[in-house]
C-alpha cells in the first residue's frame, strides 16, 4: 500500500461538477453535466465511445476550459485556480503517454520536478512507487522497450508521484491483457482503500460494477443517469431479465429481430455470447420466445432468469448498448479537436 | 507562482525535451548528416577539380545558419509529436504555466539550434580551415537565428495537427529558405524577383552576418542583420506563442 499522506481539513466533495458544458464549434460534446464525487469515493463516468467521457475528464483536470460551467477540485475552482487544483489531481491518461527514450527514473524525476517535489523527496518517491509497482529492476531501461503491462503501471506510478489526494482515471484497463487489467483494478481498490478519491471513466460495465461506489451515465454528452450501480441497476423498475443460448446457433445474432417481435419483449440484445432479453412480464414471454424460437426452427440449449445487470439499465436507458465499434466521423473530430490549433 | 519558479520549469521542460532528442543517438546522426552532405557535396564546384577553396569560405558561413535553422525547427516540432503521442498532455495536466511550456519549448529548439551549428562550425575549421575573425559576434548570430528559426518552429507547431502535416509544412518553409536565404547562391545573383523574396526570409540576414563575421566586413552591416533577427525572433514568437496558447487553453 502506499504512503498515506495527510491532508489539511477533510473536504465532503472531492470534485464538484456544475452545469458543465462543452462546444466544438457548433458541435455539442458536453451538455449540462452536474454530479459530485465525495471524498475517498470511486466514482465512475460509463458511456460509449465519443460520450463526452474524455473531454470532461479534461475539463476537470484543467485541460481544457469548458464553454460555461464550473469544476471544482477539492476546493479550488479549476477556472480560477488551475494550477491549485491540478496539484490535487493525478491523472492517468487513457494512453500511456510517457516519454518513450527516457528511463522509468527519469521520467518519474522529470513529473517530480514539475510537481514542486525537493530533490530529496523526489528520490524517495520515485523509489516508493517503483518498488510498489515492480519496475526496480527495469528503472534505468528506456520506457519504449517496457510491455504493454509494465508503461501502464509506469503511467499510475507517474500520477501518484505527487502523493495526490485525488485520481483520476481514463479508461485504465482499456486495451490491456486480462492479466494486467486485473492487477489495475486491484490497484485502484488499493488506492482507495488508502483513502483516494478516484474519478474513472470506463466504457465496461463490468468494470463500473465491480469497481465503483456511485456511476453517471453518460451519453451523447449527456449525464442521464448518476447513483450507486445498485441503485441503477434496480431503476430498471419491475423490469426481469431473460438469458437464453440457442442450439448450433453460432450466429446468435440472427436471432435478434426475430425475438425482438414476440409480445412483451422490451429489449433483446446479445451479450456475452448469449441473447439478454429484457421484459417487463416474464412468464408470458418465456412461453412466447419458446414458441418463436421452435416456430423459425431453433433449439433452446439454455435458459434462465437472470438478476438485472449495469448493462441492462443502460440499455433500457440510452436504447443502445455500449459498443466497441470504431468511432464514428463526429466522435473522432470531438477527440481530435482539442488537440490541433486551427479549429 | 513566483518567476523563479516558472523559470524552472521551462528549464526543466527544456531539458527534458533535449535529453529525448539526445537520447536517440539516430536522431542526431540523421539531423547532422544532412547539412554535413550538402556541405560536401556543394564543396566542389563544376569544372574545378578538388573543393574550390574560395567557394568553401563563401560557403560554410551559409551551411552554419542554415544547421541552425534546421536544427531550431527539427527540435521545436516534437510539440507535434508530443501531442500525437499525448505527451503533451502530461505537462498540461501539470501545474504548470502555459507560458512556461512555451518558453520551455523555445529554449530547447534554440538551443538544439545552436548545438548543431556549432557541430558544422567545427566541422568547417577543421576540415577546411575556415576562420571566423570574432567568435563571439558568431555564436551571437547562431543563437540569435535559432531563436527566429524556433519561433517558425512553433508557427509550424501549432499550425499542424499531427507530425506528418507538421514535417510537409516544415518542409514547405525550409527548402525554398534554405535556396533563397543564399546560402548557396549570393542573392544578389537571383533573378528577380527573389532577392525580394530573400529579404523577407530570417535565414538571409544570418547567412550576410556570418559572412561578413568571417570576412571581417563592416560591423555595421551585422549589427543591421543582428537587429532584423532579434526583430523576426519576436514576431515569429509571439505569433507561435498565441497559436500554442490557443490549444493550451482551449
Amino acid at each position: 500500500m502506499l504512503v498515506i499522506w495527510k491532508r489539511e481539513k477533510p473536504l465532503e466533495n472531492a470534485i464538484e461538477v456544475k452545469e458543465l458544458t462543452k462546444f466544438y464549434g457548433s458541435l455539442l460534446a458536453v451538455d449540462h453535466v452536474n454530479f459530485e464525487v465525495k471524498d475517498k469515493e470511486v466514482f465512475g463516468l460509463l458511456g460509449p465511445n465519443g460520450a463526452g467521457k474524455t473531454t470532461t475528464v479534461r475539463m476537470i483536470c484543467g485541460m481544457l476550459r469548458p464553454t460555461s460551467g464550473t469544476v471544482v477540485v477539492a476546493g479550488f475552482d479549476v477556472s480560477q485556480k488551475p494550477r491549485e487544483a491540478k496539484r490535487r489531481i493525478g491523472l492517468v491518461p487513457d494512453i500511456s503517454n510517457l516519454f518513450g527514450e527516457l528511463s522509468a527514473k527519469v521520467n518519474l524525476e522529470f513529473m517530480g520536478k514539475l510537481y514542486g517535489l525537493d530533490k530529496k523527496t523526489r528520490r524517495e518517491r520515485i523509489d516508493q512507487v517503483l518498488e510498489l509497482f515492480q519496475l526496480k529492476e527495469r528503472q534505468n531501461d528506456r520506457v519504449k522497450y517496457y510491455s504493454k503491462g509494465m508503461h501502464r503501471r509506469l503511467t499510475i506510478a507517474a500520477a501518484l508521484i505527487h502523493q495526490p489526494e485525488i485520481l483520476v482515471m481514463d479508461e485504465p484497463t482499456s486495451g490491456l491483457d486480462a492479466q494486467t487489467a486485473r492487477l489495475v483494478r486491484e490497484i485502484i481498490i488499493d488506492l482507495n482503500k488508502e483513502g483516494r478519491t478516484i474519478l474513472l471513466t470506463t466504457h465496461q460495465i463490468a468494470e463500473a460494477d465491480r469497481l465503483t461506489q456511485k456511476v453517471g451515465i453518460i451519453d451523447s454528452g449527456r449525464l442521464i443517469a448518476l447513483n450507486t450501480p445498485e441503485q441503477i441497476k434496480n431503476s430498471t423498475e419491475g423490469m426481469r431479465a431473460l438469458e437464453i443460448k440457442i442450439l448450433n446457433g453460432a450466429d446468435q445474432q440472427r436471432w435478434i429481430p426475430i425475438i425482438s417481435e414476440a409480445e412483451g419483449v422490451d429489449k433483446a440484445f446479445l451479450s456475452e455470447g448469449k441473447i439478454r432479453i429484457l421484459s417487463k412480464d416474464l412468464a408470458q414471454t418465456i412461453l412466447r420466445v419458446v414458441n418463436l424460437v421452435d416456430k423459425h426452427g431453433g433449439k433452446i440449449e439454455n435458459i434462465s432468469v437472470v438478476q438485472p445487470t449495469l448493462e441492462d439499465a443502460f440499455i433500457n436507458l440510452t436504447g443502445k448498448s455500449i459498443r466497441e465499434e470504431p468511432m464514428s466521423k463526429e466522435e473522432y473530430l470531438k477527440q481530435r479537436l482539442p488537440r490541433s490549433g486551427l479549429r | 507562482m513566483k518567476t523563479s519558479t516558472s523559470l524552472m520549469h521551462s528549464i526543466w521542460i527544456a531539458e527534458n525535451d533535449l535529453r529525448q532528442s539526445f537520447m536517440s543517438v539516430r536522431h542526431v546522426v540523421w539531423s547532422l548528416l544532412f547539412p554535413i552532405f550538402m556541405l560536401f557535396t556543394f564543396s566542389f564546384r563544376y569544372g574545378v577539380s578538388g573543393p574550390d577553396v574560395e567557394f568553401i569560405n563563401f560557403l560554410i558561413p551559409g551551411i552554419v545558419s542554415m544547421t541552425a535553422m534546421f536544427g531550431s525547427i527539427n527540435e521545436t516540432m516534437s510539440i507535434v509529436w508530443d501531442k500525437s503521442m499525448g505527451v503533451f498532455d502530461r505537462i498540461l495536466a501539470a501545474p504548470v504555466s502555459s507560458t512556461s511550456i512555451i518558453v520551455g519549448k523555445t529554449m530547447a529548439g534554440a538551443v538544439m539550434g545552436v548545438i548543431s551549428a556549432l557541430v558544422l562550425l567545427i566541422i568547417g575549421s577543421t576540415f577546411f580551415g575556415v576562420q571566423f575573425a570574432n567568435i563571439g559576434a558568431v555564436i551571437l548570430i547562431i543563437l540569435l537565428a535559432s531563436f527566429s528559426f524556433t519561433g517558425i518552429g512553433t508557427i509550424i507547431s501549432g499550425l499542424a495537427s499531427e507530425p506528418r502535416e507538421a514535417m510537409m509544412l516544415s518542409n514547405l518553409l525550409r527548402f525554398p529558405m534554405m535556396f533563397l536565404g543564399g546560402v548557396f547562391f549570393p542573392t544578389e545573383a537571383m533573378p528577380m524577383p527573389l532577392p525580394y523574396v530573400a529579404k523577407a526570409l530570417p535565414l538571409t540576414y544570418a547567412t550576410e552576418a556570418m559572412r561578413t563575421i568571417q570576412v571581417g566586413g563592416n560591423i555595421s552591416i551585422i549589427f543591421i542583420d543582428a537587429v532584423v533577427l532579434l526583430v523576426h525572433t519576436v514576431g515569429t514568437m509571439l505569433l507561435g506563442s498565441q497559436i500554442l496558447m490557443r490549444i493550451m487553453t482551449r
